[in-house]
């Protein structure tokens, strides 16, 4: 089967057994790889009302069929698991050398299952799987756990591995690779922990099937070359994602002060500019034609590796203006393991609970030590608040009461990404219905909403745009897999990757051949979330209250009194239910589920939701 | 009539400068500025006035501060 290996490699921690499966090309053209084919294997797999942290949940990591091909920025691979965050079905992408190490041993997903009973390091080297003890490095931060796999392997393997706040089962850790790679936002790190999984090494060494790999090579050298020209032409790697900032500071979409401020005078202090003359390395991804990872020293002389959205949250949305200091913060992030993102999301809100008296503490905003305090009482759920907020905000602020769950900035459990959408309808609307919470990487319309439609707006325009993005971001993107950088940031055309596509499966697909696909994984991560919580209504789709309420809009600058309003974005919401073909409730309905393909899923899915 | 252009990610290093007022007569269009300081126009550029959208039709007004950006996908 070209562009396919045709193997799953199935692991079992528990028994410590495994087996190599097949696939078939059916199934490889219905769902492609990466996003698709994890979300297929859970539903599939996965009883309903599992507890994510336990035995029965199973880790996914997937790769598509351009994985790992020398091409523009092919050095994606998903990880897939029920999230331990949001009770759905959660996945995130990393680069890795996972990517082609895994095809190259022979398999386009290992699916893990069971539990360890001590701490382990799975070894895959091509048919040969090892369950290894990594008592040594139980306990040990990523970087550390990272060099002690590198000196045991070299560094030509694929590595995936967690720390300290994986292993405690933190609701937002996530999977490490490299010297600074992260991915699994919605907890993948902690499903990994729950499993006792210190780490995967993976090593391969046979050819990865194409259909005309001469073609490809030429194809692929040619365009990482162009990519790359492209990139210093335009500049957009000295500065990469940290070149966002200053533009959320002047549009008023910048995290401040856990989102109540969407602009500060001082946020230059940390931007993309800053980033650069501070520069002490630059990291990318396998395959990387526009390398985005800039290794900056914090305030210990550490080096850490900055992007925008760990600087937007662990900086500005905790009034932290100083560079070191956010790095510092980042570093640490990085080394337990935790997301950023939900890191920065979950320092934010309880500084602002303790501000507006929901909870006691001492704990300020703008307190740098406290918030390194906090990071470390976090990942080891040291103390009764370090237990709490190793669980996020939504249940910490169910704990905290008080009206606290309102300013509470998350979507379905996962904490915003560092867009502040107090008065931005679209993008609020992509956190929304984005299906594994509030992540920026299904839809990302600012820049749409910005230049093409007036910002007020709420039409049916925003909520069709929102599922274009969808279709080609999480959908194409997430399935081929590969990094969405050169398509927006460098207009390297979205039509070049049926190209890979067709040049590596021999296939003749054309773009919109993929959309139905999309579609399909859409429906399929809708009737995960479906099946876990039935009584489901819209107001899952819903952003924070924070956004809507009017004694929360700006009081100076672009969006002065402004804020969302709840009854229009609830009719620009139904134009995403009505475009993506399901209910006023947001279900997908029996015929757009059959037109899908899913028509056993439908049946199946009678059980526990009424279809209409 | 005076107007700041402030410019974003890599326009900073490609125009070589950050932040700079200019002097343009009335009626300056926003694309008729962005030909004045050799902005790269094939590839997408947004371009917004106060913290809002702005079409290239439009003209510009003293003391606007118009935002040039390059288009981004996010972090």
């Amino acid at each position: 089967m070209d562009g396919w290996t045709g193997q799953f490699l199935r692991v079992n921690l528990t028994s410590r057994t495994f087996r190599i499966e097949t696939f078939s090309e059916e199934f490889a053209h219905t769902w492609i790889g990466g996003r698709g084919f994890a979300v297929k294997i859970l539903y599939d797999e996965l009883a309903p009302g599992i507890d994510p942290l336990g035995p029965d949940n199973k880790l996914v990591v997937a790769v598509g069929p351009i994985s790992g091909i020398p091409a523009p920025n092919t050095g994606k691979t998903i990880v897939a698991a029920k999230s331990p965050a949001t009770g759905g079905y959660g996945d995130g992408n990393l680069g890795t050398r996972v990517t082609d190490q895994l095809r190259k041993a022979g398999y386009d997903a290992l699916i893990v299952e069971g539990r360890a009973d001590r701490p382990t390091l799975l070894s895959i080297h091509d048919d040969r799987v090892e369950f290894l003890p990594a008592d040594e490095v139980w306990g040990k931060g990523t970087m550390e756990t990272n060099d002690w796999i590198y000196a045991r392997y070299g560094k030509g393997v694929g590595v995936l591995n967690i720390g300290q706040a994986g292993e405690n089962m933190v609701r937002f850790a996530v999977v490490r690779s490299l010297e600074g790679r992260s991915g699994g936002r919605p907890g993948m790190g902690a499903v990994m922990g729950s499993k006792l999984l210190k780490a995967i090494v993976v090593k391969g060494s046979k050819p990865i099937p194409q259909a005309f790999p001469v073609a490809m090579k030429e194809l692929g050298r040619d365009d990482l070359r162009t990519v790359h020209a492209m990139d210093k032409e335009a500049a957009w790697s000295i500065q990469g994602t940290t070149g966002v900032l200053p533009w959320c500071n002047e549009v008023a979409a910048l995290p401040v002060h856990n989102f109540r401020g969407t602009h500060h005078p001082d946020a230059w202090k940390v931007d993309g500019e800053r980033v650069h003359a501070a520069r002490v390395a630059t990291y990318g991804c396998p395959n990387c034609t526009m390398r985005c990872g800039i290794g900056i020293p914090d305030d210990e002389g550490r080096e850490a590796e900055v992007d925008y959205e760990n600087i937007g949250l662990l900086g500005p949305n905790l009034d932290l203006f100083d560079l070191p200091q956010v790095a510092a913060l980042n570093y640490l992030c990085d080394d337990y393991g935790l997301d950023t993102i939900s890191a920065g999301g979950v320092l934010g809100f309880y500084a602002d609970a303790i501000e507006r008296g929901a909870v006691s503490g001492d704990l300020r905003f703008g307190d740098a030590a406290g918030f390194k305090k906090v990071l470390g009482m976090i990942a080891r759920r040291e103390g009764q608040i370090g237990n709490l907020l190793a669980e996020g905000t939504l249940r910490a602020a169910r704990a905290f009461g008080h009206g606290s769950e309102d300013y509470a900035m998350q979507v379905k459990g996962l904490e915003i990404s560092a867009y502040n959408c107090k008065f931005i309808p679209g993008m609020a609307l992509a956190f929304g219905v984005s299906p594994i919470g509030a992540h920026h990487k299904e839809s990302w319309i600012i820049t749409f909403e910005v230049k093409q439609t007036t910002r007020g707006s709420y039409g049916r325009d925003k909520a069709q745009k929102i599922v274009d993005l969808q279709r080609i971001r999480g959908g194409l993107f997430e399935s081929i897999v590969t990094c969405r950088f050169p398509w927006v940031e460098l207009g390297w055309g979205v039509e070049h990757y049926p190209t890979y596509f067709n040049t590596i499966t021999g296939s003749d697909w054309k773009l919109e051949d993929f959309w139905p696909i999309s579609d399909r994984i859409y429906a399929l991560m809708k009737l995960f979330w479906l099946r876990e919580y039935p009584q489901t209504d819209r107001s899952a789709d819903f952003p924070p209250a924070a956004w809507f309420d009017p004694a929360n809009a700006d009081t100076e600058g672009p969006i002065a009194g402004m804020h969302l309003d709840r009854e229009q974005y609830d009719g620009m919401l139904q134009h995403y239910y009505d475009i993506r073909g399901y209910d006023t409730r947001g279900v997908p309905t029996r015929a757009t589920l059959e037109s899908l393909g899913l028509g056993v899923e439908a049946v199946a899915a009678e059980a526990y939701v009424t279809l209409r | 009539m005076k107007v700041t252009v402030r410019l974003i990610g890599g326009f900073v290093y490609t125009l070589g400068f950050r932040e700079r007022e200019l002097e343009l007569p009335p009626g300056t269009t926003v694309a008729q500025l962005l030909d004045a300081i050799a902005i790269d126009r094939t590839r997408p550029v947004i371009v917004g006035r106060n913290g809002w959208a702005i079409d290239l039709v439009e003209e510009l007004c003293e003391g606007d501060r118009i935002l040039v950006s390059p288009v981004f996908s996010g972090g």
